[in-house]
This record gives structure tokens, sequence and C-alpha cells, in this order.
């Protein structure tokens, strides 16, 4: 595997977009014990934005084709940043950790997710093409169209041999 | 908690329970647990029932149960590889070993399973293979 | 010996393994001189069959020079040239004298473990992962077959290696889809999915006599092979089109086909848009193990009263599987695992009498070291991939 390793594809990363965008929106914020605050009403727009672009990107689940992966993965980016910073921008940090904390662990959370993201996107395939072109004895083109009819039609029943 | 286990043998009434009582079939959980065991045939060509209740003394309470399957013990689970085996052993003349389980079917196996590969040499003189 | 081994999550390496030894007396040893790489081996592959281990041979098509043989083998000497089935069968119990061998009642040493997922244990199977035994499977320089008196055919003609070696698993497979759905001539077969499986399903239909066979897929380069080759007589793109169910009753005149072969299983793709983020989703977190497209589909599409062949793998459950059109419409389900030794006789007669050739799957050839570039190339249908025989 590449160095440093990358093991989350599109498919995996898009999973992840649903399943914490969807998590973010409901039971996120009951679980962090910040349920009914400025938080939570931040954290779930984050969630719902988050799995809104998701629809609409380029990947194996986006609805709409429409944005590339390359720049979804920059705004998850952008996003896990804004989120970090809306608490001491806000001013809310003062009040407490519960008022800051959630939002910087949930940024470093995207961001090390993104670490591990495969920007290549795109059927995330991870061999040697030109290897197995080199190693290859036998010619795909000329077996999908040049080849023959393989077979002949009713043909079962010109040996007595039929189960 | 179920103390009952069955299997079926292709083979008349007769000879099954005849290899039962053969030293060479022997399933020695099942006996040490002081267990019923009952033959029956089986409807149409399907050959030999073998019902086996475990007596009282080898049922532990719930709690005891559950230690038991984890390690491995379990009375219940053994004589169903006992049954198995004796299945397997009369029906085909030997016991189906595959290179994750190579001695057949154990309990203690269950949760220890080699990968998938063939034995080294050691591990072949130890199967007894 | 060298040998292809699961090391994770689409993740094989081809590794240093000890040489395979007889433990049983019916066991024999086999030369393997071609393997090839299963549709069935990626959902290994992908993660998506359980109890599997790092180490684990992965590899059920196989075919080879008998080396060695226990004591309880008479049928088979060293030397002879032979296909092996890839489920183990033991001939004597009860399914096996039904001919129901990929359902043997004794092959399997996992039985509780495979009981706990299905109500009851199936046949060992090469190279499956513990559900099926934990058997070393056959992509390596040799393999162990158990129960060689029963399984293994004997080749003794001039024929090449791949022109037999689908005899182990998917030309039966294909051709089991299709005498499931009770050909007699004459009748419109929809097959769902035209990778290897679904090529002889599709030739099997056609050598059975099926008047029209159509092929469904959403890769152009399977569809041609399916058409040039297996003579298929329609095809069916869905990525132009998505809606099969509509494109079939065209097809058919608003009949729907009388009978449906799905040779797709359980990583379906041609879901889309929301049910697919929904399906693969759950799929992904493991709260659904089955993606149902194409079972759906082809519930859907099959007319009133007619047959749905199941060949494609399943492994678990899956969500809003339409049992009121299978009620309703009087529809058969039929399923299963190839019993592969039933068929391997009269199907390898066909190959002699030159009514198939089997070998026309075949897109890449490669040797054994290859074969993890080989299994991303065939997951990714790259270079139009069709099947990959590996060479040790």
């Amino acid at each position: 595997m590449p160095f440093p390793p990358r093991p989350i594809d599109a498919t995996l990363h898009g999973v992840t977009d649903y399943t914490v965008g969807t998590t973010l929106l409901t039971a996120f914020p009951r679980l962090a014990g910040i349920s009914g605050t400025e938080s939570a009403r931040q954290i779930r727009t984050a969630g719902a934005f988050h799995a809104g672009y998701s629809t609409l990107t380029d990947y194996p689940l986006g609805l709409v084709r429409l944005i590339p992966y390359k720049v979804h993965l920059g705004l998850d980016a952008l996003g896990a940043l804004a989120l970090a910073a809306t608490p001491f921008v806000t001013g809310q940090w003062r009040e407490g950790t519960r008022r800051w904390f959630p939002h910087v662990a949930l940024c470093l959370f995207e961001l090390s997710s993104l670490a591990m993201s495969d920007p290549t996107g795109a059927g995330d395939f991870h061999g040697d093409i030109d290897a197995v072109r080199r190693a290859n004895m036998e010619d795909p083109h000329r077996k999908i169209y040049d080849g023959q009819p393989a077979v002949h039609p009713g043909s079962v029943y010109a040996t007595a041999a039929t189960p | 908690m179920s103390s009952k286990a069955s299997i079926t043998v292709l083979r008349p009434r007769e000879e099954v329970e005849r290899l039962w009582r053969d030293p060479h079939y022997r399933t020695e959980h099942i006996e040490g647990a002081g267990a019923t065991v009952r033959f029956v045939q089986a409807p149409g060509d399907r050959g030999t029932e073998i019902h086996v209740e475990l007596g009282q003394s080898a049922r532990a309470g719930k709690l005891g149960q559950a230690v038991q399957k984890l390690r491995g013990s379990e009375p219940l689970s053994k004589a169903k590889d006992d049954l198995r085996r004796f299945k397997q052993f009369v029906e085909t003349g030997e016991i189906p070993r595959s290179d994750a389980v190579p001695e057949g079917e154990l309990l203690e196996r269950k949760f220890k399973q080699r990968p998938a590969q063939p034995l080294t040499q050691d591990e072949l003189q130890k199967v007894g293979a | 010996m060298r040998a292809t081994v699961w090391s994770g999550r689409n993740k094989v390496q081809v590794e240093n393994v000890p040489d395979p030894k007889i433990l049983n007396d019916r066991d024999a040893i086999v030369r393997i001189t071609s393997t090839a790489i299963c549709g069935s081996d990626l959902h290994l592959y992908d993660g998506y069959i359980p109890t599997m281990k790092k180490g684990d041979i992965l590899g059920h098509e196989f075919m080879g020079e008998v080396v060695e043989t226990g004591r309880g083998v008479q049928n088979l000497h060293v030397g002879d040239r032979v296909v092996v089935p890839f489920p183990i069968a033991c001939g004597s119990c009860w399914s096996c004298k039904h001919e129901l061998y990929s359902l043997c009642e004794n092959s399997n040493p996992n039985w509780g473990m495979a009981e706990k997922f299905f109500g009851h244990a199936t046949a060992g199977l090469f190279g499956y992962s513990r559900l099926t035994g934990g058997y070393a499977g056959g992509q390596a320089e040799y393999a162990r077959v158990p129960y060689a008196d029963i399984g293994p055919i004997k080749i003794e003609d001039d024929l090449a290696d791949e022109q037999v070696l689908f005899l182990s698993d998917i030309f039966p497979t294909g051709y089991m889809g299709a005498d499931m759905c009770d050909i007699k001539g004459g009748e419109v077969i929809a097959v769902f999915g035209a990778g290897p499986v679904g090529q002889f399903a599709i030739a099997s239909a056609v050598m059975l006599g099926a008047e029209r066979v159509i092929a469904i897929d959403r890769y152009d380069y399977r569809l041609q092979m399916a058409r040039n080759r297996a003579r298929a007589t329609d095809i069916i793109n869905f990525d132009e089109n998505p809606d099969v169910v509509e494109q079939l009753k065209e097809l058919t005149a608003g009949r729907g086909p009388d009978a449906v072969i799905d040779a797709v299983g359980m990583e379906a793709t041609h879901g889309h848009g929301a049910m697919f983020a929904y399906d693969r989703t759950k799929q992904a977190n493991r709260l659904e193990t089955d993606r149902p497209f194409a079972l759906r589909d082809a519930i859907l599409a099959c007319r009133p009263g007619g047959i749905v062949s199941v060949i494609g793998v399943y492994g678990g459950l899956m969500d809003k599987f339409p049992s009121g059109a299978l009620m309703n419409k009087g529809l058969q389900l039929r399923a299963g695992q190839c019993h592969v030794q039933k068929y391997t006789k009269p199907l390898y007669d066909h190959i002699r009498d030159g009514h198939i050739d089997p070998s026309f799957v075949v897109t890449h050839r490669l040797p054994l070291g290859n074969a993890p570039d080989g299994y991303e190339t065939f997951k990714h249908k790259q270079d139009d991939c069709m099947k990959v025989v590996l060479k040790p």
C-alpha cells in the first residue's frame, strides 16, 4: 500500500459521510449531553450541510454527480475547520468546555479521516494495470469481439448424456 | 436450557445400534454424561434417528453453562460433537478434516481455528495424520 | 509452495506456505496446472463473508495432475489429469445420494458454526471461510482434495486446460441456473448479470433450446461477449436506462420473461439513486448483508407463474424483499449452490462433442504471482476483464 496509508476509498468515505452526517443531525447532541444548546444547533447544521453536499458529489454514493470528489474533500476540510472555529468566533467558548470541545473533537475526527482518505476517488482501483497487460497471455479484445459463437443452440438434445 | 441432542444416520437401525456399542465407534462424552440414548427408525428412506438426553448430573445453572460454553467443555455441545463424529465415521468411514480444523469438529476449536492453509510438519505430528 | 492468501479487506498476497499432505485415507494431492478467480471470491475480497482469517488460501476452481492418493482412493492414480468440483461431497449421506452434493452432511467440520448462520450446515467448500469448513483453496501450486473418490473428474481427452477448467464451478453453476428454469424449448429467459456465471447461464439456456435469451448488465463489453460468444439474442444495458423491469416488459410485449436467472448475488450494483445509497450504507454498516437489486427486479420482471432461478451468491439477510410479488404472481423461487458433481459428466460430454467451448470466457491468463493485480482488475472490470485464469 502507498505510504502514508490511505485505506478509505471513495465508497467508504461516502458511507462515513452519510452515517456521520445523519448521526450529527440526530443522536449526537443527546449523546454529547448538549441537546437544545447553541452548540447542538451548530453541529446539526454542520451535519445537514455535510450530508447535503455529499448527495451532490461525484462519487459512488452520490445521488446527483455534480461536485468533483477532490472538491468534496476540500469542503470536508474547510467545514471541519469552520466548525472548530465557530465557538471561538461567537465567544461561547468562555461558557465552558462543553461549548467548544465537541466542535474541536469533530474537527479532529474529520481531519484524521481525510488524512486516511484516498483522493483518487474514481473507482478506488489499486492494481497495476500495466503489469497485468504485460503479463497477460491472452487477448481480451479478441475473445470478446473476434471470437466465433462458442455454443450451439439446442445442442443439449444432441447427446444421450442430458442430466 | 435444552439437554437434548439428536442426529440422523443413513443406515438401518440394527446396524446403527450395533456400531454404537462397538468400541471402535465409541462416543465418550455421551457415555460419560450418563445420558439416555434412543434409536428410532427415521421416516421413509432417511435411515435411523439417534436421540440423546443428557442426565441431570451433566446440567449446570445458566451461569455455569455460559462458562462451560466459553471454555469449550459444555456437555451438550460435546454430545453434539460426538453425534456428528459418529455419523461421519459411520457414513463415510472417516472424520472430515480441514486445514482450519485438522482434528475434525471439536468444541475447543470454535474460537481458536488455524488459518486455512496446509499444516507444518510439527502440526501434522501433533494431529496424528 | 506459493499460494494466494487472504490478507484483509481488498488485499491478497502470494506467499510461501507448507505443501499439503494426506490427512485422511480418501484424500488425494493434486499438482495444480490451472486455477481461476471466481466472482464469489470477490465477496471474500471485499470483506462481506465472515469468519475469514489472514493466511487463508483462496480459490475453488482448479484442475491439475494427481501426485499422491490416500489408501482409500481406488479410482484415481498418480498422473491422472483431473478437474476438481468446488463442493466437497462425501457421496454417502442422504443429500449426496439424492444428488444434492453442495448440501453434503458430512464434509463440513465446522458444522456447529455453519448451523448458527443458516439453520443447517452445508457442504464444505474449497477456500471459502470457516463457515464452509476452512479448507485451503486452490489458487496455489498444490491442493489436498478430500473424498477424491467422489469429486474429481478424470480428463482423458486432448482438451486444453481452459476448455475443461470451468467444469469445477462456473459452467455447471450457469447450467444449473438454466436447468432450474425447466426449459423445454421456445421460452424467453432473462439473465441478470453477464459475468462469467451469467455467460454460462446464457450459453446453457441456448443449449437447452430457449428461443430468446436476454442478457442484462451495465458493462458494454460483457454484453458484447454475451451476444457474440454466448449467443444471447437481446441485451439490456441498465447504465443507459435503469428501468430493467420496463425494458423486459417491452421486449416481451407485456408478458415478462418466462424465467429469470439471477447470476448477480449480494453485491448487486444496479441500484441507482436513493435506493442504492440506502442499501449500500446499510450494507457497509453491516445492518444489511445482501444488496437486493438484482433479485428484486428479477421477481418484479418475471411473468406470473414463472420461475426465478437464483445462482448468484447471497450470504445473509436483505431488506425490502418483494414477497407480495412473489406470492401473488405465483412464482417459483429456486436457488442453490451448484451440485457440481451431478453435472460434471454430462457437461464434459457436451464439451467433448463440441456443443460448447467454455474457454470463451477467459480474457486474462496470468502467472500466479500476479494474483493481487488479477483480483483488482477483475473486481473493477478493468481492461475488459471477464475471467482471470492463474497459472502456478
